[in-house]
């Protein structure tokens, strides 16, 4: 499926959900499909770490739900991230794998072993029980409300085979702001939703 | 030394619950093992050994932004292969990260393995700009706070360091 129209899809499914992106493609087409400015968090160029970042704030925050995205690319700079999720075993957290096969942020660059990678099956060897797969947008419009609304215990993954960014999809905005300002404008976020104090004073 | 090598791990936790931190992230070092088995069974901390130091840094940075006080805890060689995260992460977005790494290749030390921590650890700290503390003595340990506190205050990373006078007792 399109990479772009799958994020539009879950962005239409999302509700109150608070979102951390992974580098590069995923960024840019979280920005593209809802120009969220306050509740997202896009964690750019952090190779392979935006779901431990979610899982941080998935533990703090136990009152919010997370989603977080991660490309294949930087799955496979860190695939043992899912030992740890597995311990953790948070309910309020999606780990949305998106894999194009590529190193997206770089021009599409090839992936090892791509073909044959198979990230639920990773995941499941892991001992992650909440497993899901989407390679077409009318499968994940029509199961992924259920998934979204179950009330299980222990995180979810979802694996989305979505198409690389084609060129002209590779120049879409990059999420524009400068970190501090990212920083604050999401902290107050989950400060004003929560009741909590992240940086000693409140607006 | 009159305080056992149990005695510092309990004053750490002692000194890290009084600063609030709930989450404790760690990666082993052998001279890290009683300190981390003292966090491991103390109830004021939820404690995640992680399967690489960079899931310690993106863990307690995504804590932080959840409001919840944390810490990273690792070996110096451990330390020495998140830098990249840390600049990327901590520096960009200005997310206080507070850091316990062990002093190794330090005298004391009979490992001959970490003589690149001794040549180059203090040097990467300096060169990335990141502040640090060594705790030799358990009368430093008082010390953490004031260190932790300082990365909430400039919203950046602070280490402190251990040496193995203070974590294993004094050897010839």
């Amino acid at each position: 499926m399109n990479y772009v129209d799958c994020f539009r899809a879950l962005a239409r499914h999302r509700t109150d959900e608070i979102v951390v992106t992974s580098a590069g493609n995923s960024g840019q087409a979280w920005w593209a499909a809802t120009r969220d400015s306050e509740a997202s968090f896009y964690l750019d160029a952090s190779m392979s770490l935006s779901t431990m970042f979610a899982s941080g704030l998935a533990l703090a925050r136990p009152e919010l739900k997370i989603w977080a995205f991660m490309g294949d690319g930087a799955f496979c700079m860190n695939p043992g991230m899912l030992m740890v999720e597995r311990r953790m075993n948070l309910p309020n957290l999606t780990h949305f794998l998106v894999s194009n096969q590529a190193y997206g942020a770089t021009s599409n660059a090839g992936l090892p072993n791509a073909q044959a990678n198979d990230y639920p099956a990773i995941a499941r060897a892991m001992g992650l029980e909440r497993v899901f797969a989407f390679r077409d947008l009318p499968t994940l419009e029509r199961e992924f409300p259920s998934i979204k609304a179950a009330n299980a215990a222990g995180h979810i993954f979802v694996a989305l085979e979505v198409e690389p960014f084609s060129d002209a999809e590779q120049k879409l905005e990059q999420p524009p702001f400068d970190g501090p300002e990212l920083k604050y404008r999401f902290g107050r976020t989950i400060e004003a939703r929560t009741d909590c104090d992240i940086f000693g004073y409140r607006l | 030394m009159n305080d056992k090598p149990s005695d510092v791990g309990k004053q750490i936790a002692d000194e890290l619950a009084a600063c609030d931190v709930k989450l404790v992230a760690s990666l082993p070092d052998n001279w890290l093992m009683g300190l981390i088995r003292t966090i491991g069974e103390d109830r004021r901390f939820v404690h995640i050994p992680v399967n690489r130091e960079e899931s310690a840094i993106g863990l307690c940075s995504g804590a932080y932004m959840g409001a919840m006080g944390s810490a990273a805890l690792m070996g110096a060689s451990g330390f020495m292969t998140v830098i990249y995260a840390i600049t990327k992460i901590n520096y960009t977005y200005e997310i206080p990260l507070f850091l316990m790494l062990t002093l190794r290749g330090g005298v004391g030390d009979h490992h001959k393995h970490h003589v690149s921590n001794s040549l180059y650890l203090r040097p990467v700290l300096d060169a990335i700009n990141m502040p640090y503390q060594i705790i030799d003595a358990p009368s430093d340990i008082r010390s953490i706070s004031r260190c932790y506190h300082h990365t909430r205050t400039f919203s950046r990373p602070m280490a402190v360091i251990f040496t193995r006078d203070l974590l294993r007792g004094q050897r010839p």
